[in-house]
């Protein structure tokens, strides 16, 4: 058996799957030779991007790149090598009082990935991207040398390499700064909106609180169009936590998770079944407004409670669609994309509506910008192209714009936003369409 | 804890196991041929358990001085200490291979295995887990040099255990299959017959807690080696395996 590095490999949707060479060490040496060796290199974390970010001719998996390096636990500052998830970072942090700044609605997002992706949150509005905490990272860069970025030092390549997609070179580790939590529960209100307008004007007045999202039923049409549940929380004070929860408030029991033992078949999850599913979440909730404790893995990552949710899209897979649309029309904007979501019926079995605040300007290579976003999965199937041409040409209209690490078929006038990313040495594969397409 | 081979991504995932479990040790020995590579784990062990551990330079290939060994004791050792080197076709006849296979998996481990084993012998207390291979249940065409000496390690093993048995002292073999490491990268493996390291870990764990002598780390290689080692052996030399 002699090596050879070609495999299929896709990330979370399952859509495009690929075969190419993707190799993974913990050497830097070694590393560095794979990246003086060939051209065209991109970075992968976890996978749990979707489309063909993260996918190119030659792979360098960070998996083996899964250690710890420092915590300062006075200050709350973390440093670990980029393969580290961000389910292991709190797990070490979360005992000892500390939780991330920014964390995306999956814990399974490795830190080089929260990086190259510039991950926001239900806290988008309050808190920023991920990037506002991060402090330094080493950068593997296109000359094959390691090199410290931070706002001081290097501060072209750290804000390049921020949202950059993995296009300026291979993240080896990172510091970033944590929060400090008294407890590992959020004190939540769910409070369900009966259209578009009541949640709209539910996200103004849920501003103060730290985390804000709504769940949307995109099936709704006319005067029910866009009913919703919207749920905002803040960490939970010691004190204010029911007696129960008190004496052990920073440790979760350990839950059993079902995993998803094979690919659904096609039929499983149509208009009809995500109809049903949607009628239940939205009706599970009896009364207008609901307040509770609930513990952090439930309010950020309902879906990680599933191992290999991914597959009951079949193996055809499933694309996501996440869109923003500045604020000062963004209302008329997600009318529109939800009108010709609901008649297409291609429904989303998750759509995530959320109102992200200011954006950092120094971050340029950031996905969000302040507006109303909203993120939509779709099964992949012959009438999705012509679905996703649609909504494209609606974000255009509005002035919006796509987030890379979703996208696989969008405009490329809507994704071609990098800035300060052209090198021959990284290149991803939804890089090369991007502006093969422009 | 003593960790033989702490370079090896089983290794490293079975003290992460234990320690993610609730085990307690006042001290992990991390002894490695690679001493510089193995800090980086060290450092991980105390940012993410708040572990002491210290590393230990031991190459099979050199002089062992067993004085730097002497004020190592536990009750727990976990071996992983392999060497796959060049296979049939690359390196059957280049001898220096061959005695480093040999060496590395059999004849210079054994005697480290049994300095280990006496000290726990005398306490009467311990256990002492072991990766061999399934690669040692019968010769193959492929790698039987590899093969031959993790039979040799197996054997030992068992009669280890045995000599042990009444001295109060586990000794628990351990056969993976396929495993997802840097050692096996690039090569066509089937993954319903491939573990990670942090699932052979925890299989590992179980088999250790459960006071196993042999675990395969998936069972479906049970199914297999059993099959391979009932095959008779005027049919076995005509395959191609």
């Amino acid at each position: 058996m002699k090596p050879n590095f070609v495999q299929k490999i896709t990330n979370w949707g399952n859509f495009p799957v690929v075969e190419k060479e993707m190799k993974s060490d913990d050497s830097v040496s070694k590393i560095k030779q794979f990246v003086r060796e060939n051209n065209e290199v991109i970075a992968r974390g976890n996978g749990r991007c979707y489309g063909d970010a993260s996918l190119g001719e030659h792979i360098f998996s960070t998996k083996r790149l899964n250690k710890f390096i420092s915590f300062d636990r006075i200050n709350g500052i973390i440093e670990c090598e980029s393969g580290v998830l961000l389910s292991e970072v709190l797990e070490v942090s979360v005992p000892q009082g500390y939780f991330l700044y920014v964390t995306p609605g999956t814990k399974f997002v490795s830190v080089g990935g929260a990086i190259a992706s510039d991950v926001h949150g239900k806290n988008h509005h309050a808190e920023g991207c991920f990037s506002e905490y991060v402090t330094e990272f080493k950068l593997l860069n296109e000359n094959s040398e390691v090199i410290t970025c931070s706002r001081e030092e290097n501060p072209d390549k750290f804000w390049a390499t921020i949202g950059g997609m993995g296009l300026t070179g291979i993240i080896l580790s990172a510091k970033f700064k944590l929060k400090n939590i008294e407890s590992a529960y959020i004190r939540q209100e769910s409070i369900k909106a009966e259209n578009l307008d009541e949640v709209f004007r539910l996200f103004d007045e849920s501003e103060d609180w730290t985390y804000n999202v709504a769940w949307i039923d995109c099936f709704q049409k006319g005067k029910d169009l866009g009913r919703s549940i919207l749920m905002r929380g803040e960490h939970a004070l010691k004190a204010e936590l029911p007696s129960n929860l008190q004496k052990k408030s920073l440790k979760l029991k350990e839950k059993f998770k079902p995993t998803v033992p094979f690919y659904f078949p096609g039929f499983v999850l149509n208009a009809f079944t995500i109809k049903i599913f949607n009628f239940l979440y939205y009706n599970k909730q009896t009364k207008k407004q609901l307040n509770n404790f609930i513990d952090y893995e439930t309010f950020f990552y309902p879906l990680d409670i599933i191992n290999d949710w991914n597959k009951i899209y079949g193996k055809s897979g499933f694309i996501q669609y996440q869109m923003v649309i500045p604020k000062n029309n963004g209302k008329e904007g997600m009318r529109q994309i939800l009108d010709t979501i609901a008649k297409s019926g291609n429904g989303s079995f998750l759509a995530v509506l959320k109102l992200f605040g200011k954006d950092n300007p120094l971050a340029y290579n950031s996905f969000p910008k302040e507006g109303y976003t909203l993120a939509l999965d779709f099964k992949v199937n012959k009438g999705l192209k012509k679905l996703v041409d649609k909504l494209d040409t609606i974000v255009e209209n509005f002035g919006g714009r796509i987030y890379l690490t979703k996208d696989s078929m969008s405009k490329s006038s809507l994704t071609n936003y990098l800035q300060n990313v052209n090198s021959s040495k990284f290149v991803s594969l939804q890089h090369k369409r991007i502006i093969n397409n422009h | 804890m003593i960790v033989l081979g702490s370079n090896s991504e089983v290794a490293q995932a079975f003290v992460e196991e234990c320690l993610a479990k609730g085990e307690k040790f006042s001290i992990v020995y991390l002894l490695s041929s690679n001493p510089e590579t193995t800090e980086k784990f060290a450092g991980h062990l105390q940012v993410k358990f708040l572990q002491n551990s210290e590393i230990i330079p031991l190459d099979l290939m050199k002089e062992i001085d067993y004085k730097t060994l002497e004020n190592i004791n536990s009750d727990l050792l976990f071996c992983a200490t392999g060497y796959l080197g060049l296979g049939t076709e690359e390196g059957l006849y280049d001898d220096e291979n061959t005695a480093q296979i040999i060496d590395i998996n059999y004849a210079k481990l054994v005697p480290v295995l049994n300095f280990f084993a006496k000290k726990m012998e005398s306490k009467r207390n311990g256990a002492m887990i072991v990766l061999s291979s399934v690669a040692g249940e019968r010769g193959r065409q492929s790698n039987f040099i590899y093969g031959s000496a993790k039979a040799g390690l197996t054997a030992y093993l068992s009669g280890l255990r045995n000599y042990l048995f009444d001295k109060k002292v586990q000794v628990l073999t351990v056969k993976p299959g396929f495993m997802e490491t840097k050692m096996t990268e690039g090569l066509p493996l089937n993954p319903a017959l491939t573990a990670t390291p942090k699932k052979a870990a925890a299989g590992i764990y179980k088999a250790y807690k459960n006071k196993k002598d042999v675990a395969y780390v998936l069972p479906i290689w049970a199914i297999i080696m059993m099959i391979i080692r009932n095959i008779p052996e005027f049919i076995f030399k005509k395959l191609k395996l």
